[in-house]
Formats: structure tokens, C-alpha cells, sequence
């Protein structure tokens, strides 16, 4: 693990190092050196599960899926944001770097902690850096909104988890999770365990997002620069889902009757995200909805606490980290080159930048869960999952998949077919750093269709 | 019976409650049911509004909270709110008629709320020098060029029924004051067949024009003097004048209330990327891509840079000075690169005079072949009159100052020839304004710029644009949003003619 965290540490002082010329070769370099180290994760030979095992730090099959994601993502975040921050002084790109990094390294602490007073620590920490890359670097004057909502609604309701944590350390005398997964029923006084239920799980709810709390999430993807929304969608979501995992082993016995009511508000929500996808005019709010309407199917696989369920959650969180992401890319480089995100304005893009039609032509199937991509093979688990749980689930999830399919050949069809508006004739070709860019997100999706098994937790 | 009809009109009038209604039958719901149409009370309404009112209520409760509130109102962001947002899909140069029609036909077309964020940039709201509200308001089919009769049938149909159009809910309805008295263009004996070709255009067209005789015309209007006049054409619908300030006002009003927002401040500074390539037969070509637009705050230093997607040029009379900000001069003349936009402003007078003698309320909006014109103003005894000058002796366009001797020398002898009830007159009043003059063609440019990728032009219409204004919005917003002309084929009053200096010029008969 060391041989990852330090590289990262030293990421810092080599953005700050750098000659201006080589910042960025360098840092990229750096970054997918790293990556390609962090691969050694995916292979778990181990019998109680735990590897790279050190007091503070180990790794499972449930977090190596999700720590290789963030890795990956770091160069790609780097990649994405070379174009906008090149007019931009030299030591606000070093900075920028140096949030980057410092996010990365509160992400992989906090999928890799043993403790769960470091994954707290962790959790909040990862907030800072991006609110400080939304509202510094965002476009709009609503990016204030934006920053104010996101830090909030994790604040408000993070802070009863620490409350939380602080009781469970009082009565089981232990948050290490090697522990607390080997133990029984926690024995909370029967008054209080609907809230003991409800203040642990809330916090992961509203970074998930469950729909109901989930304002915050179209506001921030939006605002957010291009590094900032992908790793939003890519990672920070997926910090959600993964708490939720870990916790609810704690909780288990109440879990059965108080799931309800969120379950009920989860498959509400993909039917509802999905439908707002139909009627938005700037492109990454339909992203983001996107992400949300994905995201709660994953709470409610969670919530369920099946095998399958998450089995399912986790393979759909990668699968829909990488998507994302590489759908936020997408517009970004529209946006690039006309200064527009609205639908109406930016048509027809086939025509003029035929390589790009063909990611997004594949960014969108995948989004729509084609097979045999994992995007699909989550769906479908946790769709099964589900109907093994209720019956009726079959109906928001039907019609859920339904609608997602139509926005997303909807996106496509809108940016990439039609007239080719006057003001878009003679725009800068594709660059090959977008379409490395597009290729290493697109690539480890299509290589998990061969081998699903690296994702899929250990749950199975 | 008249208790049956009673009974009649209550139905009517509870049946209102649930359907919805135009503005009109609302305005009457309120006022009571015998008036239709102007309204001609003083006093209040009959009955409260509730929605009026319910927007001003709902502002003084919120306004209440937020003092009962503890903590201030600072906030470290507004700096000066009459700035423009840091960016916009759209940015409207120019608030006169022509950008506010350009600005309402985008929202109307976007096909979801809040489809295109759009601006519109005006930088004297009072519209001082403004050619829309200087105008002498005509509006007329009697072109020879068939885009231009198309153009002012639209915009006459437009404005006929303006409050289906620009008709705000809960507002007073739209009155242009739309005098339809026609045009009535009067030719000598030299250029009688050139009126009788215009004619054939117009009618095929579909204008609703009709040619006269000398007696006839005398036998119409028995205060012409017909010495000279070979050939009359008279505008029988569709024609006339009404008041540009109210078509501004309505344009403006249902933009706004559609979310164009609008921003007081002046263009100065264009940013813009350059790309140079190369065309297929091997010579340099350089476009240019405006990337945001510098808008300075009147009387300030202060400025904010939109950063925008299109960039509309509706500037008027002073388009070519604003294209010039885009670097075209710079480049060779014969370049495609090089030409400039072919637009200036020139000064045109307009004297009010008052005759009670004159000829009468069914005066039309008379053209001589001598260049004078005049029509009726109001009902009492006013016409307003003028003349264009010739091409040697243009006045200077430095500020709107009125020669009261270009009336004696050029307008009087004429106007007073040809009506003799003139000869006892006196000038009341009199202004000037600019015409957006395209020194190519003197006709109207729509469309895109060859080189300058994401800007577009409604500008140049040199005299007539005001009365084109809706059509040509419609137009522009066509280009925009669909990619190419839908209702009209505007092509024809493209950049393309520029270019190629081939012009199109209107067969005029002065």
C-alpha cells in the first residue's frame, strides 16, 4: 500500500517542481505509473479476504475494484483538464494539480481503511479539494450555489454519523471492520435504534444519492470543471456506496423493516431521474441526472443486503464510474469548442467530428446498458436481486430502464445527428489527447466484459 | 329577451372561470363586458387582480422575512448587478427592434423552456439615437425584389394579429395604432414602366396593390395635383404606419417575460480564436470564432467578458463599426477576409407640419417621384413629411441636429406642388435619426458571416427595417436554431452577394 500512498504524497512536490513545460507530462506520467502499480490490487489470494493487511490500511475484493478506479481516474482527471487550464497562470495549474492529488489520496485512504474513524476522516477530507475545484474553477456564477449545497448536505448529515461512530466505539469497544464483521447484534436500547439505523446510513444515502437528497448532485456535476465532474461521478459517489456496504453488516437486524422506506424512495427516484433526463437542455445536467438515476439503483441493491445485491451494486458502480465519467468528457469537449452546453446549439456533431460520434456512440450504448458490457450486468443482477426481494420492484425498474434507454439514444441522436447548425462548420478537429482520453476510459469497460469476476466482490 | 341575453351572458361569463382565455376577454372579465377593445375608463379596475397582485405580495413577504431575519444583506458578489452574466449561448448586440424580434422568435422556437440562455445588449435604453424609435413608423408591400414584399407580408400579418403573438398574461394588450391607409407611390412618365413591372412582382407575390390612373387618382384623392404623375400605385391592405415604440415595447416585454435577459452596456472588445487553413485550390483562408464578447457598463470602467456560443449583430446603424472591432480591416480589400461589413449610418430629417386645410383622414403615405414624402399624423390637422436628400449632399452623422433650411430649399416646393392645400403650412416640429445604411445595396443583410464563424447579421435594411423587423427575427432565429431558412428563403439577402459584389438593388422609381 505504501508503495502507492508515498508516490501519490510525492505527487505534491513534484507538480510544485516541475518545470512549466514538463508539468503536465510529468504529473500524467507520474500518475499512470502509478496506476498501472495499483492493478496488483485486482488479484485477492487470500482466504479471510483481507490483503496488503497493516493495521490501518487493507484492502478486500469489495475496495480493490473501487481503489483501482480512483487510480485510474487520476490521470485521466489530469488529461481532461490540460486544454482549460492552459491559459491559466502557472501556480494556479500547479495548485490545481496539487488538489487533484490531494483528493486522490483522501480517496484511497478512505476505500482502503481498516478503521472506521479513518474512513470518516477520509470521507470529510475528500470534500475539501472539491469544493475548492468547483468553486474556483467552475464556469458559472452559480458555482457558489453549487459548492454551498454539496458541502451541506454531506455536512449535515455526516456529522450524526461521527455522533454515530463515537456510540458504536463506546459499546463494542472496536471500529476496526475486521473486527465488527466477526461480531454479533450490537445491543442498542430498542428507543433509539431507528435513529442509530438512520444516522449511520444517512450520510452514505445522500452522497449515493438517494433520491429525495439528491439536489445537490445535478447542481455540483454541472459547476464543477471537467476534472472536478468526473471524479464527482466517477469516485466520490461511489465513497457512498461503499460506507453503505461496510455499515450495514453492523446493523443488520433492524435493517429489514426500516430499509422500507428507502428502498421505496430509490426505485421512485430512477423512474423520476430518468424522466427530468428527457427534458433537460444543457447537456451535463443530463449527465448528472443520469448519474443519479443509476446511483439509486445501487442504494437499493445495497439496502437489500442480498448476495446478489451486492454483487450487483458494486459491478454497476464501476461499470457506471467509468461511463460517466468518460459521458462528462464527452460534452466538455464540445463545450471546448463552441463555449455552449445547451442541446440545441450543439447538433449534428457526426458530420463534422466523425471519430468523436463514435465514442460518444459507444459512451451512450453504454450508458443504455447494453450488453455484454458490466453496465448491464449490474443492472440485470440488481434487477433480479430486487424481484427476489419484492415482486412489484419489476415495474420501476422496467419502466426505469426503459426511460434510460430513450435519454440516452435521445442525447445521442440530438448531439450527433440532424443539421449541422452555421456556426459549428469549422470547428478544431479532435485532438488525440481527447480520443486517449475516451480510449482509457472506454478500453478497462470493454476488457471487464471478459472477465467480470475482478468487480464482483466478495459477496460471491 | 333581454333577460334571456342576460342570463346569456352570465353563462358566459362564469363559463370564463374555467377556461382559459386570451388577453383580451380577460381585460374585459375585469373592466365589464362593454369594453371591448380600448379601454376608455380612468378610474380603477372593477375587480382586484388576484395574480397582479399576487407577485407584488409575495415580494414584500419575502422582503419581510429577510429583514425579521437576523444577519445582513452583504453579500461579497454583487459587485454591480447591472452586469451581464459570465456567459450566455447567445448574446444579442443591439436592443432596438430588430434584436428584441430576433431575441423573441429564438425563445419562441426553442422547443423546451429555457432551451438558449440569451442576452440583449442595448447601451442607451432611452433609445436616443435608436433608428426604431426615430422612425416614421410606414409599412409597405410596394418593392420590387420579391424577398423584401415576402419580408413586410409576413411582418404586416404579424402585426395584425400582434397580441396572439406578444400578448403577456395578466398585461395591458398590445395597440400598435396600426393605420392601415396605404402607401401611394406616384410615378412620372420616364420610370411609369418600371412601377408597372414592380407591380406585376408585387401582385404575383401576393400584395394587395393596385395600379391608377391620373383621373383616377384625382378622382380618389381630389387634393393631389396630377401634373406630372403617370402612373399611381396604391397599397389597398397591409400598408400604412403605426408606432415603432409600441412594437419595441411588445417585442421587448414578451422577451423579457420569456427569460431573455437584458443588459444595459456597450460592445467594445471582442475575443475571439483565429484558425488559419487552407481552402481546397491551395489559398490561405483565416476564420475567426468570437469566443466572448467585452460589454462595458455606461458611464464606467467596469466590464464583464461573456463568454457566449453566437453573437448576433443587430447593432444598426452602427454594425460596421462593431464589425470593425473583428479585426476585417486589417486584412486586404479583395479578400474574402476583407471586406467589411458594408454598413453606416446616415441622417435623415423628419419635419411634423400643421395644415387644417390638408387632405383629409383617408391621407395615405404618399411617395413622389421628386423623393418627398409625407403622411398623416394623429387626427388633428398633423402630417409629418420629408425628404431624401441626393447622394452629394448627405448630411453629417455626427449628431442628430435638424437643418430646418433642407425643409425650405428641398421638402416645401415639393410637398406644396403636388398637394397645393400645403402651401399654407407650419412646421411644428421636427427630428432626426439615422438609417442603418448598407452603402452596397440598400437592402437588408441576413445571415452569416463567410469568415467570422459564429456571427450573424439583421442589419443594413437601410430605411426599412422596422417594418420587416418580425419577419427578419423569424428568419434569424431560423438560421440559428434549424440550420437554414423554414417560413422564407432569405438566402438571397445573404453575405454571399457581398462577396461576390453582385448586388441587389431595389428598382426604385426616385
Amino acid at each position: 500500500m505504501l508503495k502507492i500512498l508515498i508516490p501519490t504524497l510525492l505527487l505534491i512536490p513534484t507538480s510544485w517542481l516541475a518545470k512549466a513545460k514538463w508539468l503536465w507530462p510529468t504529473t500524467l506520467l507520474h500518475s499512470f505509473i502509478m496506476t498501472l502499480f495499483s492493478l496488483a490490487w485486482l488479484k485477492n489470494t487470500s482466504e479471510t479476504n483481507w490483503s496488503t493487511l497493516n493495521p490501518y490500511i487493507a484492502t478486500d475484493p469489495l475496495s480493490s475494484p473501487l481503489l483501482t478506479l480512483t487510480c485510474w481516474l487520476l490521470p485521466l482527471m489530469i488529461l481532461a483538464s490540460q486544454d482549460h487550464l492552459a491559459q491559466d497562470p502557472l501556480v494556479r495549474q500547479r495548485i490545481y494539480i496539487t488538489l487533484l492529488v490531494t483528493l486522490q489520496l483522501s480517496l484511497i485512504m478512505a476505500f482502503a481503511a481498516t478503521e472506521l474513524t479513518m474512513f470518516y476522516v477520509m470521507f470529510e477530507t475528500t470534500l475539501i479539494p472539491t469544493l475548492i475545484l468547483i468553486t474556483r474553477w467552475g464556469n458559472q456564477m452559480e458555482r457558489l450555489n453549487a459548492g454551498t449545497y454539496f458541502l451541506f448536505y454531506t455536512l449535515a448529515t455526516s456529522l450524526p454519523l461521527l455522533i454515530t461512530l463515537l456510540a458504536l466505539q463506546n459499546k463494542t469497544g472496536t471500529l476496526s471492520l475486521l473486527i465488527i464483521q466477526l461480531l454479533g447484534p450490537i445491543p442498542i436500547s430498542p428507543s433509539v435504534n431507528i435513529i442509530w439505523w438512520t444516522t449511520s446510513l444517512l450520510a452514505f444515502l445522500v452522497k449515493m444519492p438517494l433520491y429525495g437528497v439528491h439536489l445537490w448532485l445535478p447542481k455540483a456535476h454541472v459547476e464543477a470543471p471537467i476534472a472536478g465532474s468526473m471524479s464527482l461521478a466517477a469516485v466520490l459517489l461511489k465513497l457512498g456506496g461503499y460506507g453503505m456496504m461496510r455499515m450495514m453488516l453492523i446493523l443488520s437486524p433492524l435493517a429489514k423493516e426500516l430499509c422500507y422506506p428507502f428502498i421505496i424512495l430509490a426505485l421512485w427516484g430512477v423512474l423520476m431521474t430518468s424522466s427530468i433526463c428527457l427534458r433537460q437542455t444543457d447537456l451535463k445536467s443530463l449527465i448528472a441526472y443520469s448519474s443519479v438515476s443509476h446511483m439509486v439503483l445501487v442504494a437499493a441493491a445495497i439496502l437489500i443486503q442480498t448476495p446478489w445485491g451486492l454483487t450487483g451494486a458494486l459491478i454497476l458502480m464501476i461499470a457506471h464510474g467509468l461511463t460517466s465519467s468518460a459521458l462528462f468528457c464527452l460534452p466538455n469537449t464540445n463545450y471546448e469548442r463552441t463555449h455552449s452546453r445547451t442541446m440545441i446549439l450543439t447538433r449534428g456533431s457526426q458530420m463534422i467530428l466523425p471519430l468523436m460520434a463514435t465514442w460518444w456512440l459507444i459512451t451512450c450504448l453504454a450508458n443504455l446498458a447494453l450488453p455484454p458490457l458490466p453496465n448491464l450486468m449490474g443492472e440485470l443482477i440488481i434487477i433480479s436481486a430486487l424481484l427476489g426481494w419484492s415482486t412489484w420492484t419489476i415495474i420501476f425498474t422496467g419502466a426505469g430502464a426503459l426511460i434510460t434507454r430513450t435519454y440516452s439514444l435521445y442525447m445521442y441522436l440530438m448531439t450527433q445527428r440532424g443539421p449541422v447548425p452555421n456556426h459549428m462548420i469549422s470547428m478544431n478537429p479532435s485532438t488525440s489527447r481527447e480520443h486517449l482520453l475516451l480510449t482509457l476510459h472506454l478500453l478497462p469497460l470493454l476488457l471487464l466484459v471478459f472477465k467480470p469476476t475482478t468487480i464482483w466482490g466478495s459477496a460471491y | 329577451m333581454s333577460a334571456w341575453r342576460r342570463l346569456h351572458v352570465k353563462v358566459r361569463r362564469a363559463h370564463g372561470l374555467f377556461t382559459s382565455r386570451r388577453v383580451t376577454e380577460q381585460y374585459t372579465w375585469m373592466y365589464g363586458p362593454s369594453t371591448l377593445g380600448q379601454n376608455l375608463s380612468t378610474g380603477k379596475p372593477l375587480r382586484n387582480d388576484f395574480f397582479k397582485e399576487l407577485e407584488a405580495q409575495l415580494a414584500a413577504m419575502r422582503k419581510k422575512a429577510a429583514d425579521a431575519l437576523p444577519g445582513s444583506s452583504w453579500s461579497p458578489f454583487d459587485i454591480n448587478p447591472n452586469l451581464p452574466p459570465e456567459r450566455a449561448d447567445i448574446v444579442i448586440i443591439g436592443g432596438g427592434v430588430m434584436g428584441w424580434s430576433i431575441a423573441y422568435w429564438l425563445k419562441q422556437k426553442e422547443r423546451v423552456r429555457e432551451g438558449v440562455k440569451v442576452i440583449v445588449v442595448e447601451r442607451d435604453l432611452t433609445y436616443s439615437q435608436a433608428s426604431t424609435v426615430l422612425s416614421a413608423g410606414g409599412i409597405r408591400q410596394q418593392f420590387s425584389l420579391p424577398e423584401n414584399i415576402h419580408l413586410s407580408l409576413a411582418s404586416a400579418d404579424f402585426m395584425r394579429n400582434i397580441n396572439e403573438h406578444l400578448g403577456v398574461l395578466n398585461e395591458d394588450p398590445v395597440d400598435l395604432q396600426f393605420n392601415q391607409s396605404g402607401y401611394l407611390f406616384l410615378a412620372s412618365e420616364e420610370v411609369a414602366h418600371i412601377m408597372e413591372e414592380n407591380y406585376s412582382t408585387q401582385r404575383q407575390v401576393g400584395a394587395k396593390v393596385t395600379l391608377l390612373s391620373p383621373t383616377q387618382l384625382k378622382e380618389k384623392f381630389p387634393w393631389i395635383n396630377t401634373d406630372g404623375v403617370a402612373l399611381a400605385s396604391y397599397g389597398l391592405e397591409n400598408e400604412g404606419w403605426f408606432d415603432p415604440w409600441s412594437l419595441l415595447n411588445a417585442f421587448r416585454r414578451k422577451a423579457m417575460s420569456m427569460g431573455v435577459i437584458q443588459c444595459c452596456g456597450e460592445v467594445t472588445d471582442f475575443k475571439y480564436t483565429v484558425s488559419m487553413m487552407t481552402s481546397p485550390g491551395g489559398d490561405p483562408v483565416v476564420y475567426k470564432r468570437i469566443n466572448s464578447v467585452k460589454v462595458q457598463m455606461p458611464k464606467g470602467l467596469e466590464y464583464q467578458m461573456v463568454e457566449c456560443a453566437i453573437v448576433v449583430n443587430a447593432a444598426g446603424a452602427f454594425s460596421g463599426k462593431l464589425a470593425e472591432m473583428l479585426g476585417i480591416s486589417s486584412n486586404p480589400k479583395d479578400t474574402i477576409a476583407g471586406t467589411p461589413v458594408p454598413v453606416e449610418p446616415r441622417k435623415r430629417y423628419i419635419y411634423v407640419v400643421h395644415c387644417p386645410d390638408g387632405p383629409g383622414l383617408d391621407t395615405p403615405f404618399l411617395i413622389d417621384y421628386s423623393g418627398m414624402y409625407f403622411r398623416r399624423e394623429g387626427l388633428g390637422g398633423n402630417y409629418i413629411t420629408g425628404a431624401s436628400p441626393k447622394e452629394a449632399d448627405e448630411p453629417d452623422t455626427s449628431n442628430l441636429e435638424v437643418d430646418h433650411q433642407f425643409f425650405e430649399d428641398s421638402v416645401w416646393p415639393r410637398l406644396a406642388y403636388r398637394v397645393p392645400a400645403f402651401e399654407k403650412l407650419k412646421v411644428t416640429s421636427a427630428w432626426a435619426g439615422f438609417y442603418d445604411y448598407n452603402t452596397f445595396d440598400q437592402n437588408g443583410i441576413i445571415g452569416d458571416h463567410p469568415v467570422i464563424n459564429n456571427m450573424y447579421f439583421a442589419t443594413g435594411f437601410s430605411g426599412h427595417g422596422l417594418q420587416q423587423s418580425p419577419a427578419a427575427g423569424r428568419a434569424v432565429a431560423e438560421l440559428i436554431l434549424d440550420g437554414n431558412f423554414k417560413t422564407l428563403d432569405m438566402r438571397g439577402l445573404g453575405f454571399r452577394r457581398i462577396m461576390a459584389q453582385e448586388p441587389i438593388l431595389e428598382r426604385n422609381i426616385l
